[in-house]
């Protein structure tokens, strides 16, 4: 191989790890914000990410209501609509089943639901995926936009070498940014944000404080469910997809949150970059069978050496 | 103010009060005390709503608490700081401050309560952003009080603050309760274990056994009567 095409395989690969990163940290943003705040381990998050691609189709595709914005806005408006509309389908999750097994209703009894909430969830995730299923067809589908098969190529100034960055998987990426800030500045600045904090940190004391818990939590399920979607949605502009696409990422969605800290909202971004990262760089170097392997070798050596992840800190004084 | 009348609580089948009575009336310095296990933390879980009660009544002004969930009753002014202070940790100083203030009455008095709680406890000021669960004991217990008065509360509860402060600690504490009863006139409900101090304070003291009221009245009384004198005062 020569130098030339080395530096530009290398630098392809960096610059992929870094968008699809980005878009995985979304992604994990979900997750944790449900882990992080009500405790809860959602099994069905993956097909939350499925209904997010789903509605996204929807929406953007054939008679969709945003059909009319054409093939370059409307996948990415898409994106960001299937946010609120899986929040409401989470929100209402929440309500009739998660709320059930967990939240102050079963604080401080033998296992405070986990085992409950266990199996809701992977029943959830199986009634979704087989509902997929009935609903959607087997078939796979993808988001249609001419910007997943054009690039800007920027050359690096050696020789003929360049970088092709993929417009979808760019725009999908700051897309993916901007909602992980507006959620950071969301839970760091407003009422809201601070009060879901008061309620993961101490749901007993923030009840005192008047602070309703099950109305913040459902808040919090609702927001977790929505994030991932929107994180779908933006993959399905370059991703072909099926009703069973979730179990794919739900395991890159746990080994993401793991990573970032369990706890740490915005650790979970930096915890799905890294996994995103190592997957898309692993491809230099091995055939893609193995590229999943690679992101638990690499998870495995970062939990050996910082077992509370990239972000989780210990806010305890000893 | 505050009126519970025979109430009892059963934790799975086990009684925990039975047949209590109190009442605090507007500007009091009310105090319960007891030993261990005598329902104390109990009693305030239930007037604050995260207990139930299997019998009896409490209302406040006038108003029965039964229909009136627990985050709703930091709404009517009740601020009820906790046993073991349980800050949130993972907040900083101001954002516990923030918390406390967030029922509407407290948003209202926001930059005056924040003065206030600033002048009482100015140690709060200077590590406005730390985290609380880097806060000593004492630091911890200063967040928990300007958190409950942060709400503008009528009738601040505080169960058992000195627990586990070091005794100059605590009369700091002590000092800064007495502190918001007689100058911001605040309506203060006291659990305490340091019985001596926490009944000097009060203009009425209930003296809870295994989940019984079985004495209540003045500071004369209570100092007067033989029981009070040897068991919480070690008088002879």
């Amino acid at each position: 191989m020569d130098i030339e095409s080395l530096i530009e395989n290398v630098l392809n690969a960096l610059t992929a790890g870094v968008t699809i990163g980005c878009i995985y940290g979304l992604m994990c943003i979900g997750l944790g914000l449900i882990f992080g705040i009500m405790k809860v381990v959602n099994f069905a998050q993956g097909e939350l990410l499925m209904l997010g691609m789903f509605a996204s189709l929807y929406l953007v595709t054939g008679g969709g209501i945003l059909a009319f914005l054409g093939p370059y806005i409307g996948p990415f408006v898409g994106a960001l609509l299937a946010g609120p509309i899986v929040f409401v389908v989470g929100a209402l999750i929440h309500k009739f089943l998660i709320s059930r097994v967990s939240g102050l209703k079963t604080a401080g009894t033998i296992d405070d639901g986990h085992f409950g909430q266990l199996i809701v969830t992977l029943g959830i995730s199986l009634i979704l995926q087989n509902g997929g299923m009935i609903v959607f067809g087997s078939t796979p589908f993808t988001v249609q936009t001419p910007l997943s098969s054009s690039a800007i190529e920027v050359a690096v100034g050696y020789g003929d070498a360049s970088v092709f960055l993929n417009k979808a998987k760019l725009i999908a990426c700051a897309v993916a940014i901007a909602v992980a800030i507006a959620l950071y500045m969301v839970m760091e600045f407003t009422r809201i944000g601070k009060a879901l904090r008061a309620a993961a940190d101490n749901p007993t004391a923030a009840t005192y404080m008047g602070i309703n818990v099950d109305k913040y939590y459902r808040m919090a399920f609702g927001m977790g469910c929505g994030i991932t979607a929107i994180a779908g949605g933006l993959m399905a502009t370059y991703l072909s997809f099926g009703p069973f696409v979730g179990f794919d990422y739900v395991i890159i969605m746990y080994s993401g949150v793991v990573l970032g800290g369990i706890g740490s909202i915005m650790g979970a971004f930096w915890g799905g970059l890294t996994v995103g990262f190592v997957q898309q760089v692993s491809a230099l170097i091995l055939p893609p069978q193995l590229q999943n392997a690679a992101i638990f070798i690499v998870f495995l050596l970062i939990v050996l050496l910082r077992p509370q992840g990239l972000f989780g800190r210990s806010a305890e004084r000893a | 103010m505050l009126e519970v009348s025979n109430l009892s609580v059963s934790y799975g089948g086990l009684r925990a009060l039975t047949d209590v009575s109190l009442s605090v009336a507007e500007g009091q310095f009310v105090t319960v005390v007891g030993p261990n296990g005598a329902g104390k933390t109990t009693l305030f879980k239930t007037i604050s709503g995260v207990v139930r009660p299997a019998a009896g009544k409490i209302t406040f002004f006038g108003k029965d608490l039964a229909t009136i969930s627990a985050s709703d009753r930091a709404h009517l002014g009740i601020a009820h700081v906790p046993e073991g202070r349980q800050v949130f940790k993972t907040l900083t100083v101001r954002e516990n401050l923030e918390m406390g203030a967030y029922p509407a009455a407290g948003q209202a008095a926001w930059s005056r309560t924040l003065d206030r709680i600033h002048t009482l406890f100015p140690i709060l000021f200077e590590r406005a952003t730390q985290l609380a669960g880097t806060l000593s004991g004492g630091e911890q217990q200063m967040v928990a009080i300007g958190r409950g008065l942060a709400c503008a509360p009528r009738l601040l509860m505080l169960d058992e603050p000195s627990m586990g402060l070091a005794p100059a600690v605590t009369d700091t504490i002590f000092e800064r309760v007495q502190q918001i009863h007689k100058e911001d006139g605040v309506t203060i409900l006291l659990v305490e274990q340091r019985v001596a101090e926490a009944l000097e304070l009060s203009d009425h003291g209930y003296v809870l056994e295994t989940g019984h009221m079985v004495l209540d009245g003045p500071y004369e009384t209570l100092l007067a009567d033989d029981r009070v004198r040897k068991s919480y005062l070690g008088l002879t």
